[in-house]
C-alpha cells in the first residue's frame, strides 16, 4: 500500500484524496494532505519534497489555529510585539516543523506574502521570529497563509514564557565557566608549586598569578554565596552558603597575607578557593535545571481564556476585547469557539465540552436558561449568552486565584540536609575558633594554618552535594522511564506519602466513552447493526458517536461503503438517517418514543440492569423497530487496579475525588476494590478535601489530570499529573508521568524511597569523613597536601554512591 | 626559564579573551538552534533560477 503523498503516513483503504502533480497522480491520507500539497505546488514550492529526508514519515498537517483575527486588533498584538513605527517584530511558536525541509518551506513561504521582510524559523525550538510591515499585511494573514502550507501558529512572548528563568539560568552558567577556567589555570601552578617552585625565584610570580587568578573568581563567581550567606544572616538562618562564604574567605585572605608578605614562610591556597568555587557551582547549576520551569501554571490558565468575543450590538455582531464585556451584554458562542464569559443561555442549543473545568469527559447539552462557564467549548450549535458575572468573577479565575493562593501557601519543602546544615555551620565555626584560640597561645602561624584547614577540611562539599547530586541522578533515571520530576525535593517527600488522592476521569479511568456492553433483540445480528450504528454516527461529531465508532473499527466493521442519506441530529437527544431505504435512529429513548417507536421490554430491562452498573445506553432503532442498546462506560486504565492493590498492600490510604455522579464513582471505586468516595465535587472542594487530610497529619499525594485539579495538585504535598492531562495540570504537578502509565506512580515511590536512602547514605558518609579528617585538623596534624587529595575524595565518594541509584530499575522496561 | 614570566600571563590573557568570545557568542543566541544552520547551510537559495 503505498503512503500518503504528503505525510508518508499509510492511506487507509476506501479513502479519496487524490490530486494530480508533476504529471502523476497522487494518493493522500486526509483532506489536510491534500490541500496543503496542493497549495506547496500552487506557490512553486514543489522542491519540499526533494529536500524532505527519504523515509521519513511527517504527521498530517496540525489543525490549523481558530480566530486568528484577533490579533491584528492592537491591543491584543500589543502583548506580543516589538514594534518601531510599521514594523513589527513577533515570536510564532509553530506546530508541525520536523525537519529542516521545514524551515525552508516556511522561510521561503513567508517570505513571498507581502509586507513580510523577514523570517527565521528556529528548529530546535520550533518557532519562528517574523518581522513585517503592519500597513501592508495583516498578522492573520501571515498565520493563515502558514497554515495554508500545513503548519499552525500562534503568537507567543518569549520574554514573559520563559525570560527570568532563562537569564538566571545563563549568568549562572557564566560563572561556572569563568570558575572552570581559573580552575584548570591555578591546577598548574599548583603542581609548579608542590614540585618545588613554593622555594626558588619564581615563587613570588607564581604566588601573585594565583592572587590574579583567584581574585575575579572569588568576585565574580563566588558571588552567590557571599549573597546566599548575607541573606540568610539578615534573616537570622544559618544557611550553607555561610560555611562556605566564610571558607573562601579566610583561605583567600590567608593566602593573600602570605603572598603580601614574601618574607613570611607558608603556602598559598588560591586553587583551593577556585576549586570550591567551580564544584559547588556545578551542584548549584544542576539543581537549578532541574527547577526550571518553563511557564508557570497560572500563566496556562490565562491563555485559556478567551481574549475576544462575538457581541450583539442593536442586532449587529461586532468582535471587542474581552475586558469590555459588561453586565448583561449579550455574546454570541459559535460552534467551536470557548466561551469568553460566565452567562446564561437565551436561545439556541448545544452541547459544550467542560472537561476543563469539571474534568467530565461526555459534553454537557446546554439549552434555554443553562449556565455556561469561561473556557470551556461549544461543540456543535451557535449559543446566545446573556453575561452573568464580569471578568474577575467568572469560574475560570476563581481556579486561577485558587492555584495562587495553594501556591503562595504551601510550605516549602525542607530539604534532609537543610534541616542538618544550620548545626553543622555553627560546629563547624565553633570548631575552627576554638582550634584557633588554642594553638594562638603557641604561635599565630600554626593557629591560622590550623583553623582555616579546619574550615576547608570541613568543607560543605560532600554534605552540599548529598542532596543535589543524589536527586540529579535519580531525576535522570526517572526522565528514562517516564517519570518526570519537575521539583526534585519532592522525591525525598514522596516517600513518606501515607494517602493517595485520585482524580477518576482521565486518571483511573481512561476519560474517553467506549461500548463496554451490547445488546440486541432482533433477526439482524450484532454486526450488521454496528455496522450500520458506525456508518450514520460518522457524521456526528459527539462523544457517543465516537465511541461507536471505534467499536465499529475495532472490530473491522467496513462501514465507510455503507450509503446513508438525510442525515439529521437534534441537539441533546439523537440523530436520524436512511439506511438501505429503512429508518434508523439513535439516540436516547425520548428521541426513539418521539419518532413513534415502541421500546423493547426485553432491552428496557437490560438497560436498567446496565444503569444500575453506572453505563450510560445510547438506544438504536433500524426500519421503525427497536434493536439495540449501546451500553457506554469510561474504562478503567489497565493498570489502575494493580496500582490500587499494591498501595493497599502498603498500608497507604486512598481516597477518590470525582467531579462525576455519585453512583459512577462509587461503581469505579467498587471494581478497584473499595475506596473511600467524595463525589460531585467542585474545584474549590477538592483543594478543600486535600487540606483536610493534610491537617490530619497524612502527608497527601495527588494524582490528576485536568484543570479543576490544578488548585489540589499544588496543594498537595506531592502533585503527580499524568502526561496525557491538561496543560495546566502538567504545569501545577511536581512529577509529570509521560507515556500515561499509571504504573508509573509505583515505580516513582521506588525511586523516591531509593533516593531518600541514598541522601542519607551520603549525608553519613560526609560525617564519617569529617568525623575524622576535623580533629586532625584541629590537632594541626593535616598538611595541605593531604586535605587537597581528601577533600575531593570525600566528594567523589558521595558522587558515586549517587551514581548506584542508576541501578534501581534494572529489572524494569522502560 | 624566565619565559614564563610572560608566557603564562600570555596564555591566561588569551584565555581570558576566548571566555569573552564564547559569552559574546551565547549571548547573541548562537546556540539557540543548532540544528536549523547546520541545515540550513545546505540548502540553495537559487534554485527557482535553475533551468
Amino acid at each position: 500500500m503505498a503512503g500518503c503523498f504528503h505525510c508518508g503516513l499509510p492511506v487507509p483503504a476506501g479513502y479519496n484524496y487524490h490530486g494530480h502533480h508533476d504529471g502523476a497522480e497522487r494518493s493522500f491520507c486526509c483532506f489536510g494532505c491534500q490541500s496543503v500539497c496542493s497549495a506547496i505546488y500552487e506557490a512553486g514550492l514543489q522542491s519540499y519534497y526533494q529536500r524532505t529526508p527519504e523515509g521519513l514519515l511527517l504527521a498530517p498537517p496540525p489543525e490549523p489555529p481558530k480566530d486568528i483575527e484577533i490579533y491584528d486588533i492592537d491591543e491584543i498584538q500589543q502583548e506580543f510585539i516589538t514594534s518601531s513605527g510599521d514594523l513589527h517584530d513577533i515570536h510564532l511558536l509553530v506546530e508541525g516543523i520536523h525537519c529542516a525541509a521545514c524551515v525552508w518551506l516556511i522561510e521561503r513561504g513567508l517570505k513571498r506574502e507581502p509586507g513580510v521582510l523577514f523570517a527565521n524559523v528556529n528548529l530546535a525550538a520550533r518557532r519562528v521570529h517574523l518581522r513585517w510591515d503592519n500597513s501592508k499585511n495583516k498578522l492573520s494573514n501571515l498565520i493563515r497563509a502558514l497554515s495554508k502550507i500545513g503548519y499552525s501558529a500562534v503568537p507567543y512572548d518569549p520574554e514573559n514564557a520563559e525570560g527570568v528563568i532563562k537569564k538566571a539560568n545563563r549568568s549562572m552558567l557564566f560563572r561556572l565557566f569563568f570558575a572552570g577556567f581559573t580552575m584548570m589555570n591555578l591546577i598548574w601552578i599548583s603542581i609548579a608549586l608542590y614540585s618545588g617552585a613554593d622555594k626558588g625565584e619564581f615563587r613570588d610570580f607564581f604566588h601573585w598569578m594565583g592572587f590574579a587568578l583567584a581574585t575575579p573568581t572569588l568576585l565574580y563567581a563566588g558571588y552567590p554565596f557571599y549573597r546566599g550567606a548575607f541573606g540568610g544572616l539578615r534573616a537570622w538562618r544559618l544557611t550553607m552558603d555561610l560555611p562556605i562564604a566564610i571558607g573562601l574567605s579566610v583561605t583567600y585572605a590567608y593566602s593573600t597575607y602570605i603572598t603580601l608578605m614574601p618574607n613570611v614562610v607558608g603556602e598559598v591556597y588560591f586553587d583551593t578557593v577556585t576549586n570550591l568555587t567551580f564544584v559547588i557551582l556545578i551542584g548549584r547549576y544542576l539543581e537549578g535545571m532541574f527547577r526550571h520551569q518553563a511557564l508557570s501554571a497560572t500563566k496556562r490558565l490565562m491563555e485559556l481564556q478567551p481574549r475576544v468575543a462575538t457581541v450583539l450590538q442593536d442586532g449587529k455582531e461586532q468582535i471587542i476585547p474581552i475586558r469590555g464585556i459588561k453586565l448583561g451584554d449579550l455574546v454570541l458562542i459559535k460552534p467551536g469557539y470557548k466561551v469568553p464569559v460566565d452567562g446564561i443561555v437565551l436561545e439556541g442549543h448545544s452541547s459544550v465540552d467542560e472537561s476543563m473545568i469539571s474534568g467530565e469527559s461526555v459534553p454537557v447539552s446546554k439549552t434555554v436558561g443553562a449556565k455556561v462557564t469561561s473556557g470551556t467549548v461549544n461543540t456543535n450549535g451557535a449559543l446566545l449568552v446573556e453575561v452573568s458575572t464580569t471578568l474577575q468573577n467568572t469560574t475560570l479565575a476563581k481556579i486561577i486565584r485558587l492555584v495562587e493562593e495553594a501556591q503562595s501557601s504551601k510550605a516549602p519543602i525542607q530539604r534532609l540536609a537543610d534541616t542538618i546544615v544550620p548545626w553543622f555551620v555553627l560546629v563547624t565555626l565553633l570548631c575552627a575558633t576554638i582550634t584557633f584560640f588554642v594553638w594562638d597561645s603557641k604561635s599565630f602561624e600554626i593557629a591560622l594554618m590550623a583553623a582555616t584547614s579546619v574550615l576547608i577540611i570541613t568543607c560543605p562539599c560532600a554534605l552540599g552535594m548529598a542532596t543535589p547530586m543524589s536527586i540529579a541522578v535519580a531525576s535522570g533515571l526517572g526522565a528514562k522511564y517516564g517519570i518526570l520530576v519537575k521539583n526534585g525535593l519532592v522525591l525525598e517527600t514522596l516517600s513518606k506519602v501515607n494517602h493517595f488522592v485520585f482524580d477518576k476521569t482521565g486518571t483511573l479511568t481512561e476519560g474517553k466513552m467506549s461500548v463496554a456492553r451490547m445488546r440486541i433483540s432482533s433477526i439482524l445480528s450484532e454486526t450488521d447493526i454496528l455496522r450500520i450504528a458506525a456508518a450514520v454516527e460518522r457524521y456526528s461529531e459527539h462523544a457517543t458517536a465516537k465511541a461507536i465508532i471505534a467499536e465499529a473499527n475495532k472490530n473491522n466493521l467496513n462501514y465507510l461503503d455503507v450509503p446513508v442519506g438525510e442525515f439529521h441530529a437534534t441537539a441533546g437527544l439523537g440523530v436520524q438517517a436512511i439506511v438501505n431505504g429503512e429508518n434508523v435512529f439513535l439516540g436516547s429513548a425520548e428521541w426513539l418514543i418521539r419518532n413513534g417507536i415502541m421500546l423493547n421490554d426485553e432491552l428496557q430491562i437490560q438497560v436498567h440492569e446496565l444503569e444500575s452498573q453506572a453505563m450510560s445506553c445510547v438506544y438504536c432503532a433500524i426500519g421503525g423497530r427497536h434493536v439495540a442498546v449501546f451500553a457506554l462506560a469510561d474504562k478503567l486504565r489497565s493498570d489502575a487496579r494493580q496500582l490500587v492493590n499494591e498501595l493497599r498492600d502498603a498500608g497507604i490510604g486512598m481516597t477518590l475525588l470525582s467531579g462525576d455522579r455519585k453512583v459512577v464513582a462509587e461503581a469505579i471505586a467498587g471494581q478497584l476494590g473499595g475506596m473511600e468516595v467524595i463525589a460531585e465535587v467542585l474545584p474549590q472542594d477538592k483543594d478543600r478535601v486535600i487540606q483536610r487530610l493534610q491537617q490530619d497529619g497524612k502527608i497527601v499525594a495527588m494524582v490528576g489530570d485536568g484543570i479543576n485539579d490544578a488548585p489540589a495538585l499544588i496543594r498537595a504535598d506531592v502533585g503527580i499529573a499524568l502526561g496525557s492531562g491538561t496543560d495546566v495540570s502538567v504545569e501545577s504537578a511536581d512529577i509529570v508521568l509521560m507515556h500515561n502509565g499509571l504504573d508509573k506512580v509505583r515505580l516513582a515511590t521506588l525511586l523516591s524511597r531509593r533516593t531518600l536512602r541514598t541522601i542519607k547514605q551520603n549525608i553519613g558518609l560526609s560525617f564519617l569523613y569529617n568525623a575524622i579528617m576535623v580533629p586532625m585538623a584541629m590537632m594541626a596534624k593535616v598538611n595541605p597536601l593531604v586535605a587537597a587529595i581528601t577533600m575531593p575524595i570525600s566528594s567523589l565518594i558521595v558522587i558515586g554512591n549517587a551514581a548506584r541509584i542508576r541501578n534501581l530499575f534494572k529489572n524494569e522496561k522502560s | 626559564m624566565s619565559v614564563i614570566f610572560t608566557l603564562i600571563p600570555g596564555m591566561t590573557f588569551l584565555g581570558l579573551v576566548f571566555f569573552g568570545i564564547m559569552i559574546w557568542a551565547v549571548k547573541k543566541g548562537q546556540y539557540e538552534d543548532m540544528e536549523g544552520n547546520a541545515n540550513r547551510i545546505l540548502q540553495d537559495d537559487d534554485d527557482d533560477m535553475m533551468p
